[in-house]
């Protein structure tokens, strides 16, 4: 590992991700490099097919690379064990999904705990993380209700606090404003711009032009390859 | 360990959450097992207070008696032998065999029939010949009046002591004692009233009629020197076998017997009662046990085939938990503690639902007094019960732990 690679919090060396069709292999990533280091806020943009949901699951570590190496926060990813990489989801990613993925029967509250729920510690530090983190979604007041009762941007909200509850090294944002309206849309992106400000890595997927242009780094695949990396913020760090 | 422990606990919170989100669901889901379990308990419960039952009665007749009576061997029977137990025999035994406390002869009054009349009211029943030994072998006691005494015998006085079965079912007055029975046109005068003993294996053991042995012996004629059986108490501490050993080469040597011919008669034990109808209990329970099993290996798949249901329809939850860091194991214990929830609490309701009808049962039941589920048939539930969660949540659950997290979440 060098130095450069320490500093930053994703580092992917020459990755691929393929899949055996028919007797062929089709490749969703080629060959692809890529760093990213602390407190960036990065888009990942480029057409249906274009591989960026495999790199998310990668980046997310849902899935292993087929070849090359994946770092994230220091700790090489690729060919660890489901175990293994279940430990890795729950302290370094936080996940927001397009759908939310909240879990419908279950409280605001009990949704935020539920990442907790898989490490070892007292129930009552695991509330107080969760009312922590409701409270930077403003959403100390619905802690009660169910997800059903909640509009598309509180759902997107409390989803946003459960994956702010386990202090990740990176938040991952799938399509995160892609069921919400305009207004909602800003108020969530400006959300995002508060947790940036505070220090968080953020990733976000998507297919948006202005959502990608929002955010201060835009790298966009096409074809299982990075076409383009762009810095668009003057303040952004740039490798 | 700890993180053995923490899935464990942390498992079986939300194993419980499902459960009760479904309650309904959850309730059929158990219905196999709570069938299953209550009828085992059922069966064995009754089956257990039944035979509690009847051994306390046999120990009431006295475990210890023995009767010896005629054997005739189906061969010997081929060849129109029947064998007999004489008034000799009888008298050589007491005066010969050793270790004996007790020895009566019986005689069943063939003459006499089994009708007994009273006014206008008629019975069948059992009329026995014996003699005042008789209550010190078998235990009866007069209720009312007195039992038979030796100068009856000696005198062959037409004197009867009834059940009380027979009493009732003739319609005689409270204080029978003085009055007389017709027993096939010969007059016998009641001379007391048995205790009443209640019923074994559902016969009544009130109905019977006692008469002096001699007179019974007189009123059979030419029969007199007929088959009789002879009832005896070993005295305390002795051998039975040895005993029996004694009689046999009394009656071997008595009847003439060479070495090979087989014996002549046989030796009945209260022992021997228990012993076959603790073989016709066990039997029961088998059978019943194998229709149980079969029923809790239905109710086993149908927890399977729910909890198959229960991770196909929860595969976006399982990929979400997934994504959160829940790990293989963690969904695994969560899934697998669920079923053995599920068969656990159908175990519970069952057994209490097996004791209730049980209960049921024993009220409208003769011969059972009070319903007792032995500690083993808990047990045995309970084991079977956690048994089957385990290996037919087994399936479901490696299932659900094994789902891709990518496509778990994309699933709709």
């Amino acid at each position: 590992m060098t130095l450069h690679e320490q500093a930053s919090v994703i580092a992917i060396r020459n990755a691929s991700k393929s899949y055996i069709m028919a007797d062929d292999a089709f490749f969703a990533l080629r060959r692809v490099n890529l760093q990213i280091n602390r407190n960036e806020y990065v888009a990942i943009t480029g057409p249906s097919g274009s591989g960026k949901s495999t790199l998310m699951n990668i980046l997310g570590c849902l899935d292993n690379p087929s070849e090359g190496e994946y770092w994230l926060d220091g700790q090489n990813v690729a060919s660890q064990s489901e175990t293994e990489l279940a430990d890795i989801r729950n302290h370094g990613v936080g996940f927001i999904f397009q759908s939310f993925n909240l879990l419908p029967r279950a409280s605001v509250l009990q949704n935020v705990i539920q990442p907790l729920i898989y490490r070892i510690m007292p129930n009552n530090e695991r509330k107080n993380l969760a009312l922590d983190a409701l409270k930077r979604v403003s959403l100390s007041d619905k802690i009660k209700s169910l997800p059903n009762q909640l509009s598309g941007g509180q759902r997107q909200r409390v989803a946003i606090a459960r994956a702010l509850v386990t202090n990740p090294a990176i938040i991952l944002g799938d399509e995160p404003t892609g069921n919400l309206d305009s207004k909602t849309t800003q108020d969530i992106m400006n959300l995002f711009d508060e947790l940036h400000a505070q220090g968080h890595t953020i990733i976000l997927v998507t297919h948006e032009a202005d959502i990608a242009q929002h955010c201060h780094r835009v790298i966009r695949l096409v074809d299982g390859q990075i076409e383009s990396d762009t810095n668009n913020h003057r303040d952004a760090h740039h490798d | 360990m700890t993180k053995l422990w923490h899935a464990f606990f942390e498992g079986s919170k939300a194993a419980m959450q499902a459960i009760t989100a479904h309650g309904m669901r959850s309730a059929l889901t158990t219905l196999g097992i709570i069938i299953g379990v209550g009828a085992v308990i059922t069966v064995v419960a009754i089956m257990e207070s039944l035979s509690a039952n009847i051994t306390d009665q046999l120990d009431d007749l006295g475990s210890d008696m023995v009767t010896l009576r005629a054997y005739t061997n189906p061969e010997q029977k081929m060849l129109g032998f029947s064998n007999k137990i004489s008034y000799y025999d009888f008298l050589l035994l007491k005066g010969k065999a050793k270790y004996v406390s007790d020895m009566t002869p019986t005689m069943r009054a063939f003459s006499l029939g089994s009708s007994v009349q009273f006014g206008r009211n008629n019975t069948q029943t059992q009329i026995i010949g014996t003699d005042s030994s008789y209550q010190a072998v078998i235990h009866v006691y007069p209720e009312l009046g007195r039992f038979l005494s030796e100068s009856d015998d000696l005198r062959r006085r037409r004197v009867a002591f009834i059940g009380a079965s027979v009493a009732k079912k003739l319609n005689m007055p409270d204080d029978p004692t003085g009055e007389f029975i017709n027993l096939s046109g010969d007059w016998f005068r009641v001379i007391g009233l048995a205790e009443e003993r209640g019923s074994l294996f559902g016969f009544d053991q009130d109905n019977y009629i006692i008469a002096p042995f001699s007179t019974v012996r007189s009123l059979n004629g030419s029969r007199a020197t007929n088959n009789i059986d002879i009832m005896f108490r070993p005295k305390t501490g002795a051998s039975l076998e040895t005993i029996k050993e004694n009689m046999r080469q009394i009656l071997r040597q008595k009847h003439k017997l060479s070495e090979n011919d087989p014996d002549h008669f046989e030796f009945v034990t209260a022992e021997k009662t228990k012993k076959q109808f603790a073989s016709i209990t066990t039997s029961v329970t088998l059978v019943a046990s194998g229709v149980v099993g079969i029923s809790l290996l239905v109710g086993g798949i149908g927890i399977m085939n729910i909890m198959l249901v229960s991770v196909t329809e929860r595969t976006k939850e399982i990929g979400i938990a997934k994504a959160l860091g829940a790990t293989p194991q963690f969904i695994l214990f969560q899934f697998l503690i669920e079923a053995l929830l599920l068969s656990l609490f159908g175990g519970i309701i069952g057994l209490l639902l097996g004791y209730g009808l049980a209960s049921l049962v024993a009220i409208f039941m003769p011969g059972t007094s009070g319903v007792m589920v032995p500690m083993w048939a808990i047990g045995l539930s309970f084991g079977f019960t956690t048994a089957i969660g385990v290996i037919f949540g087994l399936a479901p659950a490696v299932k659900a732990a094994k789902l891709n997290p990518v496509d778990a979440l994309r699933y709709e």
